[in-house]
């Protein structure tokens, strides 16, 4: 739309209008970063925090490598997230934008209200479903397998499920904006000049849905490094993944510099990866 | 006349930034009158509309309506109804809320304004029915006098039209320019009317405004910028039109003087009254309109002729269109009245002419 | 491959997913409802029997009904302060050119990326120094500013769709009809934009309600649905759980319905 407007900051129309969440994310989210980035050089003593301007969190952090091995563990589900979550959503999006037009709103609504649904109570759900005495093992058993055919609760695999049940809407949601916003003509074009229906998907649309793919895929990493709720409740705790680790820091050992330093690291280093990502991606695209 | 102008625009400028967009327009409308701004799409019309209205401030100059300076007036305060290219019809109110919504504002009670609202339905000529429908259900016509309602019931004192007829087809487009100049004379308000179509401006406006890049070409009546622009721009701004370059020797108050490479005219001066005000001696041009050149027989006398070839014949239905190389490679139009015979056959050579009384000359700009 | 084989192939492919996605997106929400309606005590399979006992039993737990009762006023303010901050925010960086523009998108948008525990987290240093320093301690109020702290973005992305299908032409109309600045929200902004505002409104009070994050972090010791039932489910599950669950997805199918069928109207 041509609508934009030029206004200057002076205007109240403008600053009346963007002062409260400038003010919001300022003081709660930019504020917090930093107050958290500046606790990493103090001491924790008597469960109180003494303020002491030194090195020592990062010296223990660098110095352990217990806490990058629960990293790495982390970025690796992160990413095998990322992935089962893209395979999954493209056909789902593109289904969606293409082919249950009478549908679409039924079936969104319906993703919506799974996406939104508290996480607590569907993690739960999984539980049930996948406990030795379950719905799953139920319902096999009672088309003739062997009892307890559904064993991986409490293993990474239960966890991944779990992460890929709560973040895959957002693949399924930025991949159909992609493809829903794709010129249907030029699909057309494609079949006109000879190609299979496959690979006219493939050398059209899937090229042309690569902003809802990133999208989708730099925030399911991003909210995929910062998981809790599915190790713990699905994962039985067994394989701490970081936001565990950075939890019981706090709340165990109440130790905020540290707790504070792994917060940093994890996000660092995830938003260094969707950098690296980000270039490498750029620099294919400049090479071709 | 002596009365004081309903809007007197004085030396206005306008600039984004680095970018001017009215370089000094000065203008009076006088009231009751119809007038046209009309121009090529970036010539700043519609900002000088909108600087009326009220949404775009000056850079400089001033802008008066019946002798106040509007600077620093708000749009909702001046006495100005806008009908917007895109119409803005209020998506989420009925046709009657629409129409009364000027005077809701205003705090009239609504016991008032249904009866207004019914005038407004009248005067437009739309049906009562579709006062409790939404603008979506109407056709584009019945949406267009629904804006115009909506301008007219707050009985504005000057009705700013902004390119409303350009989304429509042609033959609504023909109807409704019949409906805004019936409007035009049965309300007696100022209509100040942009458009790039300077036919539609012919069509109804009083005076015409043409502009370009920012600044006022030419202001006069339609038959004044039709047969008597002074500039090229405008002479090529409607209808076709033929241009030939000429050498003005003098020009005097009874008569002016050129000479040409390949016009024959025996004595090669024009009338005064034949001559754009500021035309100097040196290169100028001759304006002759298709319309009135035609073949002149072996032996005819006629003012002015050349001799040319017919290279293009387009049959029009009635009249018919040629295009003519003159001796010296210039193309020429020519319109003549259709008969059952072709009067001029494709490659035929010809002898063209015109008489002096139709010939304009201008001085040549950067068209 | 011949083309009618291929297309075959594709609506398998396509009808197949789409179903298989809807089963895997309910499975676990039905095997909550259908676990409310068990009569024994264990969360197993199969049951000893049907019953609302665990209904009525949730409706007799002071501490159930607690939790239920402070996650709807923190979702509620939260709601209203972070759907009207959105609203604003959206209206910015969609309709205005200015300075800073990007930078104003970046910083309103950040913590949809960001995620959740952390937030928490980092929130929650931020209030206990703060606290240290003035005398609070977090409660029901820091967790309803980290609700709004993460909500808000989406208030704003929800609202932006809406804003972005809004021809600002219709203020200018408004305008020349004789609006004032307040006129204009009034009568034509606010009503055009309402679907929109509405929509982001419901989105806003499910993902406050539903919210486990930023509450386990914040709340200090006020417990909302989400963290009692976490709070049970480290010490053994109860069996009042999946009844708990049952009423909170009523409200949440309806209020996502509403919400869409007020965006087909817009």
């Amino acid at each position: 739309m041509d609508g934009e407007i030029t206004r200057s900051w002076r205007d109240p129309e403008l600053f009346v209008k963007a002062l409260p969440s400038v003010l919001l994310q300022t003081t709660c989210f930019l504020a917090p970063l930093l107050m958290t980035f500046i606790l990493t050089f103090q001491r924790t003593r008597d469960f109180q925090l003494r303020w002491t301007w030194d090195l020592a969190t990062w010296t223990e952090i660098f110095s352990k490598p217990h806490y990058w091995t629960i990293l790495g563990h982390t970025l690796f589900m992160a990413i095998a997230c990322v992935i089962v979550c893209i395979v999954l959503a493209l056909p789902i999006a593109y289904g969606l934008a293409t082919r249950f037009k009478a549908y679409e709103n039924e079936i969104k609504t319906l993703i919506t209200f799974a996406f939104i649904t508290d996480a607590t109570l569907k993690t739960f759900g999984w539980v049930l479903f996948l406990d030795k005495k379950g719905g799953a093992n139920f319902l096999l058993s009672y088309i003739g397998f062997p009892p307890e055919t559904v064993a991986f609760l409490f293993t990474d695999w239960a966890t991944l499920l779990g992460m890929v049940y709560n973040l895959l809407p957002f693949a399924i949601f930025t991949i159909y904006l992609s493809i829903d916003n794709i010129d249907r003509s030029l699909i057309l074009a494609a079949y006109d000049a000879g190609a299979s229906k496959f690979r006219a998907h493939w050398e059209v649309t899937l090229p042309l849905c690569k902003p809802g793919i990133w999208a989708g895929s730099v925030l399911i990493f991003l909210l995929g490094v910062g998981v809790f709720l599915e190790p713990k409740v699905l994962g039985g705790g067994k394989s701490p993944m970081s936001a565990e680790l950075i939890r019981q820091t706090f709340e165990t050992r109440v130790n905020w510099p540290l707790g504070a330093a792994l917060t940093l690291v994890l996000m660092i280093v995830a938003v260094f990866i969707v950098l690296l990502f980000t270039r490498v991606a750029g620099m294919k695209r400049a090479a071709t | 006349m002596t009365e004081a102008p309903i809007l007197d625009i004085s030396n206005v400028h306008k600039s984004y930034g680095a970018s001017p967009v009215l370089k000094g327009v000065s203008l009076e409308v006088r009231r009751g009158e119809f007038i046209a701004l009309v121009g090529p799409s970036g010539c700043g019309k519609t900002t000088l509309l909108k600087q009326i209205a009220g949404f775009e401030d000056v850079t400089s100059g001033t802008i008066r309506i019946e002798g106040q300076d509007m600077a620093g007036v708000p749009a909702a305060l001046r006495p100005t109804s806008m009908v917007f290219q895109k119409l803005a019809l209020f998506p989420h109110m009925t046709v009657a809320g629409n129409i009364g919504f000027p005077l809701k504002l205003r705090k009239v009670p609504p016991a008032e304004i249904a009866p207004r609202v019914d005038d407004m339905i009248r005067l437009m000529e739309l049906k009562p029915e579709y006062l409790t429908r939404f603008p979506k259900a109407l056709s584009g016509g019945e949406q267009q006098r629904v804006a115009l309602a909506r301008s007219m019931i707050s009985s504005p004192k000057l009705l700013l039209l902004d390119e409303p007829l350009s989304a429509l087809d042609v033959k609504l487009k023909k109807v409704l320019q019949a409906e805004l100049k019936r409007l035009h004379r049965s309300v007696g308000v100022t209509f100040v009317h942009v458009t790039h179509d300077l036919e539609e401006a012919m069509m109804l406006a009083d005076r015409i405004c043409v502009m370009r890049a920012g600044r006022i070409l030419q202001l006069g009546e339609p038959a004044d910028i039709y047969y008597r622009p002074t500039d090229p721009f405008v002479a090529g701004f409607i209808g076709e039109t033929n241009l030939l370059p000429v050498t003005v020797k003098s020009v005097t108050a009874k008569q002016t003087v050129y000479q040409s490479d390949e016009i024959a005219d025996a004595k090669g001066n024009v009338p005064a009254a034949m001559v754009a005000q500021d035309l100097a001696a040196g290169p100028a041009l001759m304006m002759v309109r298709p319309e009135l050149i035609r073949r002149v027989a072996d032996g005819e006398k006629m003012d002015c002729s050349l001799s040319a070839t017919v290279t293009e014949v387009f049959t029009k239905g009635g009249t018919v269109q040629y295009r003519a190389r003159t001796d010296k490679g210039r193309e020429l139009a020519v319109e003549i009245q259709g008969t059952s015979a072709l009067p001029m056959q494709l490659g035929e050579k010809v002898r063209l002419g015109w008489q002096k009384k139709d010939i304009w000359l201008l001085r040549p700009g950067e068209a | 491959m011949n083309h009618r084989v291929e297309a075959r192939l594709a609506d398998v492919l396509l009808y197949g997913s789409m179903a298989a996605a809807l089963i895997f997106f309910y499975v676990p929400i039905f095997t909550l409802i259908a676990f409310s309606f068990q009569e024994g005590r264990y969360l197993t399979l199969p049951f000893e029997g049907f019953s609302l006992k665990w209904y009525g039993e949730l409706f007799r737990s002071a501490p159930a009904l607690n939790a239920l009762w402070n996650s709807t006023i923190i979702a509620l303010v939260a709601t209203l302060a972070a759907t009207t901050i959105g609203t604003m925010a959206a209206i910015v960086a969609v309709r205005y050119r200015f300075i800073g523009k990007r930078a104003f998108q970046g910083l309103s948008g950040a913590p949809l990326a960001f995620p959740q525990l952390l937030l928490g987290i980092v929130l929650l240093l931020w209030f206990s120094v703060l606290g240290r320093w003035f005398g609070f301690n977090t409660g029901i109020v820091t967790a309803i500013i980290g609700h709004v702290v993460y909500i808000a973005p989406f208030a704003m992305v929800i609202v932006a769709v809406q804003v972005y299908n809004f021809d600002p032409v219709l203020e200018d109309a408004a305008r020349d009809c004789g609006a004032g600045t307040w006129d204009v929200y009034r009568y034509v902004t606010i009503p055009i934009l309402w679907p929109g505002i509405f929509s982001a409104a419901i989105f806003s009070f499910l993902l406050s309600w539903g919210n486990f994050y930023l509450t386990y972090s914040l709340a200090g010791s006020t417990r909302t649905i989400p963290t009692f039932i976490f709070s049970g489910i480290a010490i053994g599950s109860s069996p009042l759980y999946p009844a708990i669950a049952a009423v909170v997805f009523v409200p949440g199918i309806l209020l996502v319905i509403l919400a869409n069928r007020m965006r087909q109207r817009g």
